[in-house]
């Protein structure tokens, strides 16, 4: 066996592998050995044909074929142990000549990543959080548009209302919808049936009919009926409006708070505490990208392909389709373009998992086992059927990856710290 | 009967094959072809000489196809020694 290498850029390399002539017979002649069983040939029994037969019977190419697909991945292992090499993923294999046999095997290392000085990373503060009046106005009254009941009114039609009508529309003198009895909230903005449906059948009083047109827009989402007239004949039979409850001790009880103030205090700190962590968590994001910014990542392109691919069957689950290709016959796309749409995703998240990955080697982060089981306690506190959820929660897979977003957070919290320039202190004080 | 009609067919089994040590080639032949004729046809079609033949008749073999009772025809057999030194490659560098 003759070995070359040959760097390529993003953490790969080119081996050039060329087989001995010894090698190669003795590969076929164990190809023959395995083909001779699996063969029949007519006049022979199985396994008792002579290699001159089988040769012509299924041809000199396939037996060479059966050869190397043993004899390549037996060269490639022993490649890599000559060279030293430490593949994270199965090599790409090109065959270049058969005779004598070469071929070549780019081989994916691991990635290099090279932090930047993320000592430096220094993030402004964010501005400390003030949960202002009319914020906590707007979301108390919020509040009070939910705890709103309907309300029959002797009225004419309004803006916000909730209306029982029969409806009867043509489209183009054919008939469209025909309906009784149905519910229909008068929001202005409703596309529902038809944009502006609602303004005009504002004023509209009970129980009697009312008959107007529309033209379609062109944007409607069934084509055919775009850009045409539709008639409505509309007779409204009850109308309720929205009677909102006052903002009193009393509704601040029946919705669990102790009085009206109580309620006030309660829902400001719920907001604070919302937007606190929203600060944080962007604080985090702009953290990560600061330490993307300065550090160089160097990873073979087949990483990036998994990410994508694991991307896709994330979204594919999430939206509830068992197989990606349901999914991708939905969205109405061919998987090269889903593909090509995620590749930044993927290239983000790949980045910046590896750069985190790093930042946890050089700051020695370690998760021990207790840290690991606490965790475990706390999910699995509030499952229903403890036993079953330890069971599943001790599985070495899962305890993994447990692990690992423990680490991630820990990581994070350690690049936060930094970032505010309170990691020196804290070694200081070591 | 013409040279060219005697021989059909070279047999290429697993016994014809072991029988190649000893330089015998077997042959399917037309049913009325006669050892000296199987003799003159081999020598002529692989430039070899030969010294025996012998022939045989394969009977033929009863099948049941379906509800029938269906019999293969029966065919001659010729086992052709050669000359110390002859030989014969059958479909030679497929």
């Amino acid at each position: 066996m003759k070995v070359s290498t040959e760097n390529l850029e993003n953490c790969q390399i080119a081996l050039n592998i060329e087989a001995e002539a010894s090698e190669l017979d003795k590969s076929l002649d164990e190809a023959y050995h395995h083909l001779v069983n699996e063969v029949s040939i007519p006049g022979f029994r199985k396994g008792k044909a002579p290699r001159a037969i089988l040769v012509q019977h299924i041809g000199k190419k396939n037996l060479l074929d059966e050869a190397l697909e043993h004899l390549i991945p037996q060269l490639y292992k022993q490649a890599i142990e000559s060279q030293e090499l430490k593949p994270i993923a199965g090599p790409q294999i090109e065959i270049t000549q058969r005779e004598p046999v070469i071929f070549k095997a780019i081989v994916s290392l691991k990635p290099e990543v090279k932090l930047g000085d993320y000592h430096s990373i220094r993030l402004e503060p964010t501005p400390a959080i003030e949960v202002s009046e009319e914020k906590v106005n707007a979301a108390m009254e919020e509040f009070r548009k939910r705890q709103g009941a309907w309300v029959p009114v002797d009225r004419p039609v309004e803006l916000g209302d909730l209306v029982t009508m029969d409806i009867q529309a043509n489209v183009d003198g054919k008939p469209w919808l025909n309906h009784k009895d149905i519910l229909y909230e008068m929001d202005k903005d409703s596309r529902s049936p038809v944009p502006g449906f609602a303004s005009q059948l504002q004023g509209t009083e009970k129980n009697k009919e009312r008959t107007f047109s529309l033209i379609i827009p062109d944007d409607y989402p069934i084509k055919e009926m775009r850009g045409k007239e539709g008639t409505f004949k509309v007779t409204v039979t009850e109308i309720k409006a929205k009677q909102l409850p006052e903002l009193n001790d009393e509704l601040a009880k029946n919705a669990g708070y102790g009085n009206l103030e109580d309620m006030r205090t309660k829902v400001a700190a719920d907001l604070r505490v919302k937007a606190e962590a929203r600060n944080r968590l962007e604080l985090k994001q702009k953290a990560l990208d600061a330490l993307v910014e300065i550090s160089e990542v160097n990873y073979p392109p087949i990483l990036e392909d998994e990410e994508i691919t694991e991307l896709l069957r994330n979204e594919a689950q999430r939206l509830g389709f068992r197989e990606i290709t349901d999914y991708l016959k939905k969205a109405n796309k061919t998987e090269e373009e889903i593909k090509q749409e995620l590749r930044p995703i993927a290239k983000k998240r790949l980045t910046e998992s590896l750069v985190l990955g790093k930042l946890a080697e050089e700051e020695k982060i370690e998760i021990s086992s207790t840290e690991v089981d606490n965790k475990v306690d706390e999910i699995t506190s509030d499952a229903e059927d403890k036993e079953k959820a330890k069971q599943f929660f001790s599985l070495p897979q899962i305890k993994q990856s447990i692990e690992q977003s423990l680490r991630t957070q820990k990581t994070m919290d350690q690049l936060l710290q930094i970032a505010s320039g309170n990691a020196e202190n804290i070694t200081k004080g070591e | 009967m013409h040279l060219y009609e005697v021989l059909r067919r070279p047999l290429i089994t697993e016994k014809a094959t072991s029988l190649k040590e000893k330089d015998k080639y077997a042959f399917e032949v037309a049913g009325k072809a006669t050892e000296s004729q199987i003799k003159e046809a081999v020598e002529l079609a692989f430039k070899v000489k030969v010294s025996k033949v012998n022939v045989m008749t394969v009977p033929g073999k009863t099948r049941k196809f379906g509800r029938r009772q269906v019999t293969s025809s029966p065919w001659k057999k010729a086992i052709v020694t050669l000359a110390p030194g002859n030989k014969i490659t059958f479909f030679e560098g497929v």
